[in-house]
Order: C-alpha cells, then structure tokens, then sequence
C-alpha cells in the first residue's frame, strides 16, 4: 500500500489526546487512575464520558449508560464545546460516527478517530502516520520486583507484561513483508503473524501461532537470548530498540496458561512405532512433542528424580519458575508422551538395548559435566562447580529452606568464577540465601561478558560485585584443607591475534588476594561420558561431543539421533529445541521410508 | 655446556628432543582409550614431526632467522596444575601436558641463551626459545578458546 494513499488502519496505543479546535488535553489523571475525559450526547441527554487512554474502557461518569452496541449522538470538547464528529471519516469497522481528536506523537500533531460506537474498537489513523507513532513508541518494560525485596526470596523477577503494555509492544512491529526475526529463530516462530494476532486482541491465537513451531514457549519466552536472536534481526532495530519479542511470547504464553486456554490437540493418525529420547532436557522435549503430534509413541527416559534437564535442575526458581516447566511438560503428557524417571541411560540400559525395542533413538542429554580450571587448591572443600551447586538449590530445592532441609554450601564471603548465565545465576542464589558478599571474578573486559545483558544488570543492581579483567590463578586453603582466599592476577587485553580478538593476558607482579569461603567454579561444562562407556560406536570429536550429521542430526549409528549440547557444547535452549526439530524431521522422513 | 660445541651440536640436541616428542606422543596414542584422543595425540606427534623437520632444514642450510616477532604469553602454563600421562586422559588433559612440555623446552632454551658463550649460538637458543613459545601458545589459545570458555 502507499504511503500517500488515505486508508485509515486501526490502532491501538496509549495516548495523549488534545481537542483540534482548542488543544486543550482530554486526559486527565486522578490517583494513578488515567482517564480521557469528554462530553457526549446519547439518546438527547448531555453527559460526561471517559475513556480509558487504551481507548478499551468506555463510560459514563453520569447516571446514563450507555449500552453495550448503542451508538452516541455527539462527543464534545469539555474545554470549548465543539463537537469533534468527522464529516469525511467513518468507522473502518462498523461505519459508525467517529470523533476526530488529536494525538501527539513523533514532535508532530497527529489526526486520529474513535468510534462513537460502545463497544466497536476501530481507533483509526493513516498508514503514513501509525508509523510515525511506531518509531516513537518507546521499547515496554517489564514491570519487576523491587531489587531490595527481592534479594530475600526466590519469586520470579519480572513480573511479565500487563495486556495494555503487550498491546503497546505489539503496537510497535513493522509487520515487515521479508520479516528477519523469523530468520533470527532457531525453530522459525512466525513472529509477525502472531504479533499480528496480538494486535488484534487475540492473545490465544497468537499462542496457538507460536506452539505450530515451539511446544515451549513460556519458558523460551523467560530464557531465551532474544537479544542475539530474532530481536538483533528486528528491522525496527536499526532505528531505534528492536520490538521485545521474547516478553511478547511470554506474554501471551502466560495468557493462554492462566486463562486456562490450552487445548489438548487429537491425535488422528497413529503410527505404529516407537522412539525413545535420553533425556527431557529443551531438545528432547521438542523430539517427544513432534514425534507424538505425529502419532509415533514416545518414551522420554530422565536420569534424575524430575522431568525438564537444565530447565530444571540448571535455570533458577527466580529465573524461571518450576511450576511453568511443569505445565509445559504436563501438555506433552496431555498427548501421549510417557516419560520415565532415574533411568540412567548408558548405565541400567545402553543405547543398543534401546534400539531392540525402539525404532529410533534420539540423545539431548546435555553437556552436564562441569569443566574446572585446573589450577591449584580446587579440591579444597568449600570449591563447588556451578553445575553441584545449582542442582543442590534447584533440583534439591535448597531455595524452599526450611521446606526441603536440603544440606547446600553456604558462605559469607562468596566467589563466582565465570561470566555466563551460569555464574550470574550461582551469584544470584547465593545472595538469595544469605551471603553477605558475592563477587563474580572474569578474566575478560565487559564487553566480552557472555552472560545476557538482563541477567549482569539484574545481578548489579542485586549488590553482586565483579571483578572484572582478573583471572584466579589459586585457591588458598585453611589448616583442615577449606577454601579460606583466592589468589588472582590482574588482566589486560593483549594485542589482537590473528582472528582479530584481543585475549587477556596477564599483568606482572599484580597479583592479589580475595578472601572468600565458598567458590563456585562457572567457566563452562563438557559432555557427561556415562552414556558413551556402554556404547563405544557412538564417534564423538576431541571434546567428547557427539558427531552428527548437521541435516539430520543423526549420529555414527543409524536411528540414533542427537542434538542440543551434547553435540555442539554448552548452548542455548531454543538452538536445542531447534536441533531437536531437525532430527524429529529427519526422523519421521527416514521411518516413513520403512513403511 | 661443555657439551655443545658447535651450532650442530645445538640443533642435533634440538632434533632429538623434538623427536622424543614426537614418540611420547605416539605412545600416547597408542594407549588412549577413545577414537577421538587417539587422534589428538597422532597429530600432536605430527606437529613435533613438523618442528624437527624445520629444525633438520635449518641445520642443512646453516642458517636461521633473527628474532624480531614477538611471541604473546597467555602464562596459562603458569597456573595450571599439570598431571601425568595416562590412557583415560581428557583433550582438557592433553592440552595442560602439552602446553607444560613447550613451556619446559621454553625455559631450558632461554636458559641456554642466557649462558651462551657467543652471539651466534644465542641466537640460535633465542631462535629455538622463540619457537616453542610459539607452541606452547598454540595449545594455550586452544585452552584459552574452549577450556576457559565463560571466563
């Protein structure tokens, strides 16, 4: 459509509104309570009228109602008493009366209309002009949780957005044509058809829009790096902050939970075979719900005491609550999916075991290893890998003390040695359960910190300090061998090397101390080997990943599958969903052959 | 030094050690126990096999290269705690034996250089120095990339 042509779209955002005649404001604010304040004519009587500034409430502060569907007669300026009724425009919608006011946006004064009919949404303006508004509509935050508060318990951050601040951020997508952001995902959401639906007040079919290609969209909406994903391809972007996507999934996804919208699809065809899947971590989870949407029948086998791998056992209460885990993995049960606890693949049963009942085998076990750095005194007690310690308070459920008497270390002086999404989350629970002093010590600058944005600065503002440039280079221990100090060296970013990147090196004699007692160890994790001992034909590479094929995922043994960290290292859930989608796919394609 | 006598005497020292290397590492790959491991140290060996090639080259033409490039040190060497041969070794684990064996061949040739008798045969210490230097960092970007990835 051009720019030029007069074709008036409906839209809608918060507004402030001003009479054309007088530019006087409509709004008006009374105890935090924002309102657009009018005169209006229903059925020959005069009356005041207010609006929401959503333009989505729309009453009468007189004795008259006015019902639902009935059409006013006449809005007016409370200030001059002119009537505000268009002569050349009518409802896009219902073709009603609408009122013309004025909406300031992008320095300019912006024509806009309102139905005067109760209970039609059409709130219209020209193409040309909605996206004016658009580049000027600021970024949504999250409303969250006060940072003194929540330092004291482990209740989720952000409290997600309220539909009027979902419906302003829906408001700002361009609904490009050759949209990037789809680009941008791993499992390729169509993201702006569903924030086209939001527009459109449709927060469940936008859900429904999201799971075509995501079963867990709740918890990709919380944990996923958006930032570097489909909101660093947002067109928008380039000219101002991309539109928030991932609060735009959680949103919705939240939505369609507490309303209780969630449909359990039928299963119409059943195909009769079987796949099992190791591990019921994001990947693993994604093989199940495709291969069941499918109608094959899927066993999840879980190594430990509870469903949802890193999700679980790895990510946070106060990053992400269990109970939603729990939700997304109950839909899979919901359609057939049977999943199977404490089984140890590789120990009580190998992977060719597996493949003389199952037809296929799909591995998203994960990198649960932790790596160390090898550097001296880490067996000294009170030095935890990140991966022991998040489990003892997530798994063990250390967080609901004096619920679950879980025995967790405990210190007052804390050191985190890492900067990733891991570090930031052991520092963050470790403030939450009483240390006194937590400091995240990083061998780089903040540039290179890997960890999202969000979490660092959520991690600041908690009083967690970083020491940043500064690589530990020993642990000091006390008489009975407990970490009493970690000797470290400052650090400075040497010349560039060959791949253009400047690597930390070390400054002489700048060596100091920190005195801590409790260290936990996150510079990253490797492949887990149980699986493997029993199942020497699976061919790994020199880190002992998993090689497989990168179009298929399957692995050196035919039907048996693998993605997600247990092939390309420690990475992120949506690229283990994503890699899940890939060997469900190829899974399906090479079964159906047999048939 | 008594027993380096001439710039040949250097280098034969330098080939030979180069070619205990190359067998310690070949040993190595015969008794790891993964595929994968096996391979690491084959072409470990195969690097040492590249350094006394030029080692032999140098010694044949008779003349080497001045040092001017200068060689960054990540120390990582330094703080590493460093472990004994064995066949369950890790990649992890080949790295810090390997970046422990360049950083030891770097310090007896600086050493050497340090109580050179003549500026010919320091140099050509300096020069062999340099070399190792340079491997031990090609082992310690390789620690530095994926060992010590998140911090």
């Amino acid at each position: 459509m051009d720019d030029q042509e007069v074709k008036y779209l409906k839209f809608k955002t918060y507004l402030n509104t001003y009479c054309p005649y007088c530019h006087q404001s409509f709004n008006v604010e009374k105890k935090n309570d924002k309102q657009l304040v009018f005169k209006a004519n229903y059925k020959d009587q005069e009356m005041d009228l207010s609006l929401s500034p959503y333009l989505d409430v729309f009453e009468s502060t007189t004795s008259h109602e006015v019902k639902e569907g009935d059409l006013l007669s006449d809005l007016l300026c409370p200030s001059c008493n002119k009537s505000l009724i268009s002569k050349e425009i009518k409802c896009g919608e219902c073709g009603s009366d609408v009122a013309g006011v004025i909406i300031s946006a992008a320095s300019k004064l912006i024509p806009f209309y309102i139905c005067l009919k109760k209970g039609c949404e059409w709130h219209g303006l020209t193409k040309a002009d909605e996206r004016k508004i658009k580049l000027k509509i600021p970024r949504q935050e999250m409303p969250e949780q006060d940072k003194t508060l929540r330092i004291h318990n482990h209740q989720e951050v952000p409290y997600g957005f309220t539909s009027e601040l979902a419906s302003l951020e829906a408001g700002r997508c361009l609904q490009c044509k050759n949209p990037k952001c789809v680009e941008g995902c791993p499992v390729n959401v169509d993201i702006p058809a569903f924030i086209k639906l939001m527009r459109e007040n449709d927060f469940n079919g936008a859900a429904k829009k999201i799971k075509e290609r995501n079963v867990l969209p709740a918890i990709c909406g919380r944990v996923c790096p958006q930032e570097s994903q489909c909101e660093e391809k947002c067109i928008l972007g380039y000219k101002d902050k991309p539109v928030a996507i991932g609060r735009l999934e959680r949103f919705v996804a939240d939505f369609e939970r507490k309303m209780e919208l969630v449909k359990i699809p039928i299963i119409k065809t059943k195909i009769n075979k079987r796949i099992a899947v190791v591990g019921s971590g994001p990947g693993g989870l994604t093989v199940a719900a495709d291969m069941a949407l499918l109608g094959y029948s899927v066993t999840v086998f879980e190594a430990l005491h509870e469903l949802g791998g890193v999700l679980t056992y790895g990510i946070p209460e106060f990053r992400l609550p269990k109970s939603i885990v729990q939700f997304e993995i109950n839909y899979l049960k919901e359609i057939g999916v049977r999943f199977e606890l404490n089984h140890v693949i590789g120990n009580i049963i190998t992977i060719q075991e597996l493949l003389e009942y199952f037809d296929a085998v799909y591995i998203g076990v994960g990198a649960g290893l932790p790596t160390f750095m090898g550097i001296e005194g880490e067996n000294f007690g009170n030095v935890f890998s990140s991966n022991e310690y998040l489990t003892r308070m997530n798994l063990m459920k250390a967080y609901l003390f004096p619920e679950y008497d879980t025995p967790m270390p405990r210190g007052n002086k804390v050191v985190v040695i890492g900067g990733g999404n891991v570090a930031m989350d052991s520092a963050r629970s470790a403030i939450r359960t009483g240390s006194a002093e937590v400091t995240i010590v990083y061998r780089r600058s903040r540039q290179e910190l890997p960890a999202r944005a969000e979490e660092v600065h959520h991690a600041e503002e908690e009083g967690i300090r970083f020491r940043l440039l500064t690589n530990p280079i020993r642990y000091i221990g006390t008489d009975y061998n407990m970490v009493k100090g970690l000797e470290c060296i400052k650090m400075e970013l040497g010349e560039p090397d060959e791949s253009g990147r400047r690597r930390p090196v070390p400054i002489k004699d700048s060596e100091f101390i920190i005195e801590c007692d409790l260290a936990v160890v996150a510079i990253g994790t490797g492949p887990n080997p149980i699986i493997f001992q029993s199942s020497p034909d699976l061919k790994r590479n020199k880190w002992g990943y998993l090689d497989a094929n990168n179009n298929t995922m399957e692995t050196s043994i035919s039907k048996v599958y693998a993605g997600g960290d247990i092939v390309t290292g420690s990475a992120t859930v949506i690229q283990a969903m994503g890699a899940g989608r890939i060997a469900a796919n190829a899974m399906h394609k090479k079964l159906s052959k047999e048939n | 030094m008594n027993e380096f006598k001439s710039i040949d005497d250097i280098l034969d020292f330098a080939i030979n050690s180069e070619q205990e290397a190359i067998d310690f590492y070949t040993k190595l790959a015969t008794v790891a126990k993964t595929d994968a491991i096996k391979e690491v140290f084959t072409d470990f060996a195969g690097e040492e096999a590249g350094h006394k090639a030029k080692l032999i080259e140098i010694k044949k033409n008779g003349s080497f290269g001045v040092i001017t490039e200068k060689i960054s040190d990540l120390k990582i060497a330094d703080y590493v705690v460093n472990n004994q041969p064995s066949p369950e070794m890790t990649y992890q684990d080949a790295l810090i034996l390997a970046m422990h064996k360049e950083k030891a061949a770097f310090k007896l040739y600086s050493a050497l250089a340090d109580r050179a008798p003549n500026a010919d045969i320091r140099n050509l210490f300096l020069m062999l120095a340099q070399e190792e230097s340079k491997h031990k960092l090609r082992f310690e970007l390789e620690y530095d990339e994926y060992v010590l990835r998140e911090n």
